[in-house]
């Protein structure tokens, strides 16, 4: 009989951290996922937070922490294993040579290809803007045809914002001559920097527009792969600092930091099974014992002693939603939701004000253990992560990611403790 | 079971799909899984909406694999140009391609029929260019014995324990050998194999190129033969993980057959099959060792199944055997698309960054369940390729040696 150590639930940061804590401590470790989970989605940068309750900015990360209410994720998890996450993350993306940079001890305000500033605390080192806050002359720099990445309407925004307002800016394109066929997006532009015709060439039309010591916006376009050879190659050919902005979907770091995490995870023997769509568990005695997946063809059986759910709240499936309750449909674990679901959504969907279902999820204790109504354990060897947590707003507050990686952390080290 | 939702407006435009399709990343003339597949459904449910970019899809299944919301995308894109077919001719090409059963079936009822057609296949290539398929592209020849021939040769012993084995067009007619060998895994077994010699291609050539109703005629053929056995419980397996995705989870997404979700649920992979004896303790582990090492491809179509990589893990139980998953990604073959002629770049370049992998490893046999996938992977990294069950049957025969 084949059985695992620690079974992951969900192959986005959230599990993929939670498998990576899990096999360093010497678990054998089988990730179950449904799709490739939102990084390429939602983006590589790691927010921990960036806003208060009430929208207000925190003075760093870690400050920020201090101000959560009591039922948010951090709070349960608390600072030291934050700061531990933090620290193993980074050791990760260090050793797999993308090391990332920034602590909780700084907000890292970048820029957005829409010219606003966002707040987040770790980013690979393309998206460093210590230069770009240095700068008197800013270069923005586009790419023919490319969608969503207008340096007039970045340069304009940019321009109102206190810091940058006092800087001259100067409008670049360049043409990957991608146009032929269907729109451009900034992966095509990456994929045509990955190979090395198409770093000659993009080197060769910015050598003639950007002069050296130029500190320059740019779409993420500085390769899929998840290191810096393409960033590297083009700073040292032009001599100039480039900053790539946070960008609509496809996400380019997003791409790359998945691909990092799950070569690593795969190196270690994690083994992954794609397509696994959990439909139920078996539970004995108050632990679970397996999980079950619902095939188009039949059901598979997954033994385990441990297992981490992270499949993603609302739009992994992780919860569901259903006229007047949300369920969770692997463990049926209690989620709590206002009875009435009128008060669930906030109608006016682009307002400005948060949507409480954001903060509906389930309830853990500081072992990351699901709780039911009494507060009481419900099942001793089922952790819960990420977006099925309840409790934060990662859209308003700006904390998706670093809830990932800290709950993830959480989740494998009390699978640890436990001696399970 | 789950059905797959059909449904396009369950896409939420995420983009995951364009992130990890595999013709996208090869070449710009596609639009990507996301725009041909549900975007252009939603215009498509109400009029005719003709999207020429549509015939860049190779149903590799990528797009699938990676929906975090389960939408079957390249199937879809499958329904989409099985429409456009129904009002508009096919060209020579794709009916070649499609109906390769056809042609091996004739090859293998007449005398020295396969060696005659592999003679005449290597002549015209100049002339199968004219028609728009690659004369570089890797086409396989023709076994002198089709493997339902050598079954039939073969004397099995009896078991009450029996399995059906659904051999498929590339094991029946180009690699009989692979089918002998997962006999003789079996055997080893005590499981006696049945096989019906009138079960007809799976149909996944046909879909690929928009033959719906040819393809529907097969699955009803296919069911029809195999559901009186699944009806008793009794497995039906295939080592050709085309053929098994197609004959479980295509027949259910693309048409309406009765009482084929019943008959999905006894389809088993050959290693899924194995590895479920083995949990069960009852396969035989009585393996020689192998002091060998390989590289491993892992089939897009065995990915799609939702059931992780069972040939591997087989393999991982045999002594002395290291096999190293290449997880580099699409071989690009897909079918036949790599066979056509205006496609074969692009199937190239979608599976180079495996062979660069295969040939950096500097071994020199690379192990993979698909039969296409070992073709294209014979061919752009030069390697040579065995199937999981041909190392699982030496591993009892080193035993046997040993004994």
């Amino acid at each position: 009989m084949r059985e695992n150590d620690v079974i992951v639930i969900g192959a986005g940061l959230a599990g993929l951290m939670a498998a990576a804590v899990a096999v360093q401590g010497g678990k054998k470790v089988m990730v179950l996922s449904l799709g490739a989970g939102t990084l390429t989605i939602g983006g590589g940068i790691i927010d921990v937070l960036g806003y208060a309750d009430g929208g207000k900015p925190v003075a760093t990360p870690s400050a920020g922490l201090l101000q959560v209410g009591p039922d948010h994720p951090y709070k349960k998890i608390g600072r030291q294993a934050i700061e531990e996450s933090i620290r193993f993350f980074k050791e990760i993306c260090a050793a797999e040579g993308y090391p990332y940079i920034g602590s909780l001890h700084e907000t890292q305000w970048i820029p957005t290809a829409a010219g606003t500033l966002k707040p987040t605390c770790l980013v690979p080192k393309t998206m460093d803007t210590t230069q770009l806050k240095a700068a008197d002359h800013v270069v923005v720099l586009g790419f023919t045809a490319l969608k969503d990445f207008y340096p007039h309407l970045i340069t304009e925004n940019l321009g109102k914002i206190s810091g940058f307002s006092n800087k001259s800016f100067e409008m670049m394109m360049v043409d990957p001559e991608l146009s032929d066929g269907r729109d451009v997006t900034a992966l095509d532009v990456a994929r045509w920097l990955d190979t090395p015709e198409g770093l000659k060439d993009c080197t060769e039309k910015m050598r003639k527009l950007i002069k050296p010591g130029s500190v320059v916006i740019i779409p993420p376009v500085l390769g899929t792969r998840p290191d810096y050879a393409v960033a590297d190659s083009l700073e040292q050919a032009l001599q100039c600092t480039l900053v790539e902005t946070a960008a609509v979907p496809p996400s380019i770091t997003g791409l790359r930091l998945q691909t990092m995490m799950v070569a690593y995870l795969k190196k270690l023997g994690v083994r992954f099974v794609e397509q696994a769509l959990v439909g139920r568990s078996i539970v004995e005695n108050g632990k679970c014992t397996a999980v079950v997946t619902a095939g188009i063809d039949r059901e598979r059986t997954y033994y385990g002693k441990a297992f981490i759910l992270a499949n993603g709240g609302f739009y992994g499936g992780g919860l569901m939603a259903e006229p007047g309750h949300v369920i969770e449909p692997i463990f049926n674990l209690p989620v709590f939701a206002p009875s009435d679901h009128e008060l669930w959504a906030n109608a006016d969907l682009f307002s400005s004000s948060p949507q409480p279902f954001a903060k509906i999820g389930i309830n853990v204790d500081e072992k990351m253990r699901p709780l039911d109504a009494d507060g009481q354990v419900a099942l001793d060897n089922v952790f819960v992560i990420g977006r099925n947590l309840q409790g934060y707003d990662f859209c308003f507050e700006k904390s998706g990611n670093g809830v990932a990686l800290a709950s993830g952390y959480q989740a494998a080290m009390s699978v640890h403790g436990e001696g399970n | 079971m789950k059905k797959h939702n059909i449904n396009p407006d369950s896409c939420t435009a995420c983009t995951v799909c364009v992130a990890h399709c595999p013709v996208t990343a090869a070449t710009n003339k596609f639009r990507g899984p996301k725009m041909v597949g549900p975007a252009l459904e939603r215009m498509r449910l109400s009029q005719e909406d003709v999207e020429p970019s549509l015939e860049y899809c190779s149903n590799c299944k990528n797009c699938d694999i990676s929906c975090p919301s389960g939408v079957p995308i390249s199937t879809l894109n499958m329904l989409a140009r099985a429409k456009y077919y129904k009002t508009r001719k096919h060209s020579k090409r794709d009916y070649i391609l499609s109906h390769s059963e056809q042609a091996a079936k004739l090859a293998s009822m007449l005398p020295f029929g396969a060696a005659l057609a592999n003679m005449g296949m290597s002549m015209s290539r100049g002339m199968m260019k004219q028609i728009g398929i690659s004369d570089k592209a890797p086409m396989p020849p023709y076994a002198k014995n089709s493997f339902v021939k050598q079954f039939k040769a073969l004397r099995q012993q009896s078991y009450p324990d029996k399995v059906v084995f659904y051999p498929g067009c590339f094991i029946n007619y180009n690699d009989p050998g692979v089918g002998m060998d997962f006999v003789a895994v079996m055997q080893a077994n005590k499981y006696e194999v049945i096989v019906e010699e009138n079960l007809v291609c799976c149909g996944s050539p046909l879909v690929v190129n928009g033959f719906l109703e040819e393809a529907e005629a097969n699955a009803k053929t296919n069911v029809q033969i195999l559901k009186k056995w699944t009806d008793q419980g009794i497995p039906v397996i295939t080592c050709c993980t085309s053929c098994g995705l197609m004959l479980k989870q295509e027949y259910q997404e693309l048409f309406h057959i009765e009482g084929v979700e019943e008959y999905a649920k006894h389809l088993y992979d050959a290693g899924e099959f194995l590895l479920e004896l083995y949990d069960k303790g009852c396969l035989n582990t009585n393996f020689g060792t192998l002091k060998e090492q390989y590289m491993y491809h892992a089939p897009c179509h065995l990915r799609a199944q939702g059931m992780g990589l069972p040939g591997l893990e087989l393999l991982e139980l045999i002594p002395g055997l290291e096999v190293k998953n290449a997880d580099a990604g699409c071989c690009g073959i897909s079918g036949n698309y790599g066979f056509k002629d205006d496609k074969y770049d692009i199937s190239m370049k979608i599976g180079s960054p495996l062979f660069a992998k295969l040939q950096a490893s500097g071994l020199e046999t690379t192990v993979s369940e698909c039969g296409t996938c070992r073709l294209q992977i014979a061919h752009g990294a030069k390697v040579k390729t065995l199937h999981p069950m041909t190392l699982v049957r030496r591993a009892y025969e080193a035993a046997s040696v040993k004994n």
